[in-house]
């Protein structure tokens, strides 16, 4: 994510006179809630920003926000998340829950079945994740065979793979994040080896956040994942190819650009093209000259919407190889309007059969 | 039984009485994101004028002209009460008027979603419930009936209590008509009538 921020603000600053300079103020809250708070508190009321970029859990967002409120200033948050939230003081350049959950849901019920076994790290975006799956499922006349949460960081994932194994559901989805997602995903594709079942292909695990980032960490078990994600570092643009070259150039030591990289990115070159077009740097300013506004990213066109402040953008599947990218499985042929309330989408849409409701 | 929760309000009508100000124009921005249809009132509109035209009223809680409306059929929307001062006498208003929620001032987009979903979901439960109440009472009323119809077929059909009973039980079934009506026609009464009877002599 800062990579890909500093990227961006590479470009804006190298344009020649160009009518926008970014002069980056960078803290780390190191993942503490507190530091948060702290250096958020230091970024809008000690040195009066207007603008920041960053958070990628929600309870550091949630933490941070009536800072941002209070101080009349914009947080630029890019990272997929798990919807439920339209704050008037947040751009959100990840993606929402109708352009990652609900397209994988939809995959995993049409291509593979119905029986599904879901692991979590125990905290809201898995709990909100699984929920919509769980009424994907339900709506498609399946079953969830299992579910199971864990610690941030639990490695001890021996039982419940035993579990799934014995199992033996249509997918696993998981929700496990940092070293518990790779770990469990080394340890599933060994034990149902063991067991005969040639994984990727009968049993494959999906993710919502699986990304180029963590490829490189999972070794021999890199291959064969399923991701739904709006950017992979496959896809077929110029805007794409310029800046994966770019990234390999000064970041290749991080392994290949991934969707946080590319939405920090977005977010950066939003805000610049966004103070241009208002002809200032200033809170309302930048928030009305944002409303609608669309950039060629990397991704594709990704465009504000003017009402809820996330963007358009086209949820893609993907399926992981040895080299460290995705195989890009699916792709939808527009953007999707972004609907972090998922009011428009149909989540039971999201099920392989037309979905009957019982009535009674 | 365990029901889903509603959580889609995709078409909802809501009515806010508030008057205009930064509140109001942060709720209802929120609530069209959301998906509801919005009718804003001011504060000193009279609420039976919009009476069926919404599902959910917002009504600000600090200003006493709403509250001061009496005879607003609690169970007709749901209610959701906009709050500023915490003194005792706006809170008892708000719970005189059965707010199934509340948010607080100043209003912020997060908090909208949750009232909305608390208030919602609580009405639905208090209409099934009131929907409950009124069967109980109906059949509580009908009781007599049924005893003065079991009685009679005991003593005109030689039947024992449980026979008649069940008789009773299984015709009103194949009838599909409630129990007390079924004693009435087996008394040989219009239900019409007794309808009438019933509510002229019913002791409360």
């Amino acid at each position: 994510m800062h990579a890909g921020a500093l990227l961006a603000i590479g470009e804006v600053n190298a344009q020649q006179d160009g009518p926008v300079t970014i002069i980056p103020v960078e803290i780390d809250p190191a993942g503490e809630l507190a530091s948060y708070v702290s250096g958020a508190r230091d970024l809008l009321q000690a040195q009066s920003l207007r603008h920041v970029i960053g958070c990628y859990t929600s309870s550091s967002r949630k933490e941070v926000l009536p800072l941002f409120e209070k101080s009349d200033a914009l947080l630029w948050y890019p990272s997929h998340y798990e919807g439920f939230e339209t704050s008037e003081n947040t751009i959100y350049t990840g993606a929402a829950p109708n352009q990652h959950i609900v397209p994988l849901a939809r995959h995993l019920l049409q291509n593979f079945g119905s029986r599904g076994w879901m692991v979590g790290s125990n905290y809201i975006w898995a709990w909100e994740n699984n929920r919509i799956l769980r009424e994907a499922i339900a709506a498609a006349g399946g079953s969830v065979l299992g579910e199971r949460y864990f610690a941030l960081g639990e490695t001890d994932l021996e039982q419940v793979v035993e579990q799934i194994v014995t199992d033996r559901p249509d997918f696993v989805f998981t929700t496990l994040i940092g070293e518990s997602g790779s770990e469990f995903l080394g340890l599933l594709r060994r034990a149902a080896r063991a067991a005969g079942i040639e994984q990727p292909r009968e049993m494959p695990a999906a993710s919502c956040s699986l990304s180029e980032a963590e490829l490189p960490l999972l070794g021999e078990s890199a291959a064969g994942n399923l991701s739904s994600s709006v950017y992979f570092s496959t896809i077929d643009t110029p805007e794409n190819r310029r800046f994966c070259a770019l990234w390999d150039a000064r970041f290749g030591h991080l392994g290949k650009a991934s969707a946080d990289a590319e939405s920090a990115y977005v977010a950066v070159h939003l805000l610049a093209r966004a103070a241009e077009k208002a002809g200032s740097g200033g809170f309302d300013e930048v928030r009305a000259a944002v409303r609608g506004l669309g950039f060629e990213a990397p991704q594709g066109q990704v465009r504000v919407d003017p009402e809820n402040l996330h963007c358009w953008m086209r949820p893609r599947i993907g399926r992981s190889r040895s080299d460290g990218t995705f195989e890009i499985l699916v792709e939808y042929p527009a953007a999707v309007r972004p609907d972090p309330y998922l009011t428009w989408s149909n989540e039971d849409a999201a099920a392989s059969r037309p979905a009957l409701r019982v009535v009674k | 039984m365990s029901r889903s929760i509603r959580k889609n309000f995709r078409g909802l009508r809501a009515l806010l009485m508030m008057g205009p100000d930064s509140n109001r124009d942060t709720l209802q921005r929120t609530l069209e994101k959301l998906g509801l249809g919005v009718v804003v009132a001011g504060p000193q509109t009279c609420l039976s004028s919009y009476s069926g035209q919404f599902d959910v009223l917002f009504f600000d809680a600090d200003d006493g002209a709403f509250l001061s409306q009496d005879g607003s059929d609690s169970l007709e929307a749901a209610s959701i009460a906009v709050v500023g001062s915490e003194a005792p006498s706006r809170l008892a208003h708000v719970v005189r008027c059965r707010a199934a929620s509340h948010i607080l001032k100043p209003v912020r987009s997060s908090g909208v979603f949750t009232a909305l979903l608390l208030a919602d979901n609580e009405h639905a439960f208090r209409k099934r419930q009131q929907q409950e109440m009124l069967g109980l009472r109906r059949r509580l009323a009908g009781r007599r009936i049924v005893t003065k119809a079991v009685l009679d077929l005991i003593r005109t059909s030689g039947l024992s209590e449980d026979e008649a009973y069940e008789w009773l039980r299984r015709e009103a079934m194949g009838h599909r008509i409630p129990m007390e009506d079924m004693a009435r026609i087996s008394l040989g009464l219009a239900p019409e009538d007794e309808q009438v009877q019933r509510h002229a002599t019913r002791p409360d």
